[in-house]
């Protein structure tokens, strides 16, 4: 059949200039404006003033940025280990054959239906509240003193771990996709060779997922680079340094805060490029490290 | 067929096109509010804005964008949107807003606006904007906002004025079984500002916020003191500083007694407990020898007109409609808020009108300090000084001049 290419291109328009103009447009527009100082958002380009580096300076030398980059490393290693690695854990159990998986994998994924605003409140306003709240009660029924999970000192890990029990089953319900995925006649063999559940794991399992690992890892850092919603609710009032992410600093630095009129959109944009950069850094990194597997089954 | 199908349609369509401009014989204002369906201020603006159109034939069309209106009305009002009327903090309006705001100068004459209004809200706003660029439609107080009922139990019969007579008053409450002070981590940076502020004034505080050297200001080192001390005597409710609202909650729950906040804190904590608390309000205590022993906390939820608008009038007209007189004192009752004419009563916090009256000294929300790079950090050190994490205030004096290095 004889190629149309006026036909490939008008079916192509739509999607390509709706593209171009809700992805790359913003993007580019972003990137640039990084370069320059713009108070408003909205400003039109005649208003923007070239700044070089110095947004990226500004940012770099501003104690609430590295403070909010601080917290964004803490959240990426200490919650994506637990997260990870818990979610992967969760996924092994629920594919070996154990009673009542069905049920298991719903509760543990319940929290992902819930809206994150409900799961925050609940966590902020009950299981860690200093009078009445689970732990607490908990602690006390131990015959402990009462903590205090919010405080400036805790609430940071107290977020993480809210953070964290409402992200296990996103990323169990991706590794058990992939483990399923795998034959399960090379566990047949494996066993009949004598090979223990544990060896099975390292030796096949593990091996097996390196492609849904690499995607997990990406995935996490895209939701710790862009992580906001948690920190607004576990600091609901104003921003505070035991909380802040580097979004919520883009967010404040861009349109202002409780009593704060000053704003740099240029220098919001520059936070944007920066996560971005991290987020294609993890990625490069990511695939260096974790070649795909020649495997083929 | 067809013909007569086309004819039928086409008369629909002439009759659809009829009849709104007939039904556009008054005028329409865009309004876009700050609050949300449903909410309180929310239901009396609806009511007034249909009590309005009865009475001017003018329709009131609001948009509820909720409280992330302030992100979005500066630039909707460089896009030049279609709105009239919109809702923000009159700090915001004055500063950031200014330049597409209108000026309201010459109606506000002509309706007689200084007689129901704040002098201190509209000399803000000419001093920010340059002209009279906002009406005042929910105006704030800051202080020490307290439980009657709890002060009579514990036998106090006066507000504390120094601050020697409020640590009497925490003690008898003390004595009492009653918490003297609730206080969240949300706002210790607001307590810990007041300390600051009658010690060395807004003036002063700008001058550590630029150079530091909190540790050789000896009003800055006793402010940290007296707040330890305050902490170490017991004076916080338990669990102080607790997780907003949850502190502030005691008070409605019979709990505790005092905090520190502004007037919006006496709505919340009913809301919150279901109760109706006999609230009362005082000045932060004065100390002895220091800078500003009378300034207070002012701030407003206030209403503007785009520079661009073609009915300003009828905007301006509907923002006098709502904030004053009777729709005033609804808005001021229903909302449990000081209402925005002080010839109106204040039903949910005697004395709060006279207070914002008699302001000589306002201050602002934490002043110079929030814009100051190390900001959120400081605030985090702020909530320590209430943890008792400093043993004393030259220990958290030092630290903050370490935020300068």
């Amino acid at each position: 059949m004889k190629k149309n290419k006026t036909l490939i291109f008008l079916f192509m328009a739509p999607t390509v200039i709706c593209l171009l103009l809700m992805y790359v447009y913003p993007v580019v527009r972003t990137v640039i404006m990084s370069f320059f100082h713009v108070e408003s958002l909205t400003a039109s380009t005649s208003d923007w003033t070239f700044n070089g580096l110095a947004n990226y300076f500004k940012i770099m030398h501003n104690a609430g940025f590295i403070t909010s980059m601080k917290n964004f490393l803490a959240i990426w290693i200490v919650g994506g280990v637990f997260t990870l690695a818990l979610s992967l854990l969760m996924a092994v159990i629920l594919t070996s054959g154990i009673r009542f998986q069905g049920f298991f994998r719903a509760a543990i994924y319940l929290p992902n239906i819930v809206s994150a605003v409900a799961l925050a409140t609940m966590w902020v306003q009950y299981i860690f509240n200093f009078d009445y709240g689970l732990l607490n009660q908990l602690v006390t029924f131990l015959g402990f003193d009462k903590v205090r999970w919010l405080s400036t000192d805790a609430k940071l890990w107290s977020m993480i771990a809210a953070f964290i029990y409402g992200s296990i089953g996103y990323y169990m319900l991706i590794y058990i996709s992939g483990i399923e995925g795998i034959p399960t006649d090379l566990y047949e063999a494996a066993t009949i060779d004598g090979a223990t559940k544990s060896t099975q794991f390292f030796r096949i399992t593990l091996p097996l997922l390196k492609g849904i690992v690499k995607t997990t890892i990406t995935f996490w850092t895209i939701n710790a680079a862009t992580f906001y919603l948690w920190s607004k609710l576990f600091s609901p009032v104003q921003t505070e340094g035991s909380t802040i992410v580097p979004v919520v600093y883009l967010y404040d630095t861009v349109f202002g805060g409780k009593g704060v009129v000053e704003r740099d959109a240029g220098a919001g944009a520059a936070v944007g490029v920066v996560l971005t950069l991290i987020i294609i850094v993890v990625y490069v990194i990511t695939e260096k490290l974790l070649k795909s597997s020649d495997l083929e089954y | 067929m067809k013909k007569i199908l086309s004819t039928i349609l086409a008369l629909a369509m002439v009759l659809s096109l009829g009849a709104f401009a007939l039904a556009d014989d008054g005028a329409e204002i865009t309004f876009w509010s700050m609050w949300n369906e449903g909410e309180p201020q929310a239901n009396v603006i609806a009511e007034a804005a249909e009590a309005y159109e009865a009475e001017t034939g003018v329709h009131v069309n609001i948009e509820w964008k909720g409280r992330d209106l302030n992100t979005l009305i500066t630039a909707a009002l460089e896009a030049k949107e279609d709105l009239d009327l919109f809702e923000d903090d009159f700090n915001r309006i004055g500063q950031v807003d200014a330049p597409y705001t209108y000026d309201l100068t010459e109606m506000a004459e002509a309706a007689g606006y200084a007689d129901h209004s704040y002098p201190v809200f509209n000399d803000f706003s000419i001093k920010w904007a340059g002209y009279l660029n906002s009406i005042v439609e929910q105006p704030n107080v800051g202080g020490v906002f307290y439980d009657k009922d709890a002060f009579e139990a514990a036998g106090i019969e006066a507000e504390p004025a120094t601050w020697e007579e409020f640590l009497d008053v925490c003690q008898k409450l003390s004595d009492a079984g009653i918490a003297p002070l609730a206080q969240d981590g949300a706002y210790t940076n607001f307590s810990f500002y007041y300390q600051l502020v009658r010690h060395l004034g807004e003036e002063g505080i700008a001058e550590l916020r630029e150079n530091g050297g909190w540790a050789e200001s000896e009003g800055a080192v006793a402010a940290a003191q007296e707040i330890i001390d305050l902490v170490n005597a017991g004076y916080l409710a338990e669990g102080a500083p607790d997780e907003y609202p949850a502190s502030q909650n005691k008070i409605g729950l019979g709990l505790a007694a005092m905090v520190v906040c502004a007037d919006y804190v006496t709505a919340e904590v009913n809301a919150n407990t279901g109760t109706e608390v006999n609230w009362g309000l005082f000045n932060y205590p004065a100390i002895d020898g220091g800078a500003a022993p009378t300034a207070a906390y002012m701030g407003a939820n206030s209403l503007a007109i785009p520079a661009y608008s073609e009915h300003a009038q009828e905007a301006f007209d509907f923002a006098i409609f709502l904030t004053t007189g009777e729709w005033g004192q609804k808005l001021a009752d229903d909302c449990h808020q000081i209402p925005a004419d002080p010839t109106n009563e204040c039903t949910s916090l005697p004395g709060a009108v006279e207070t914002l009256l008699a302001a000589d000294a306002p201050m602002t929300w934490c002043g110079e300090l929030n814009t100051h790079p190390a900001w959120q950090t400081m605030k985090d050190m702020f909530t320590e000084l209430f943890e008792g994490k400093y043993a004393t205030g030259a220990d958290f004096c030092a630290a903050m001049d370490a935020l300068y290095e």
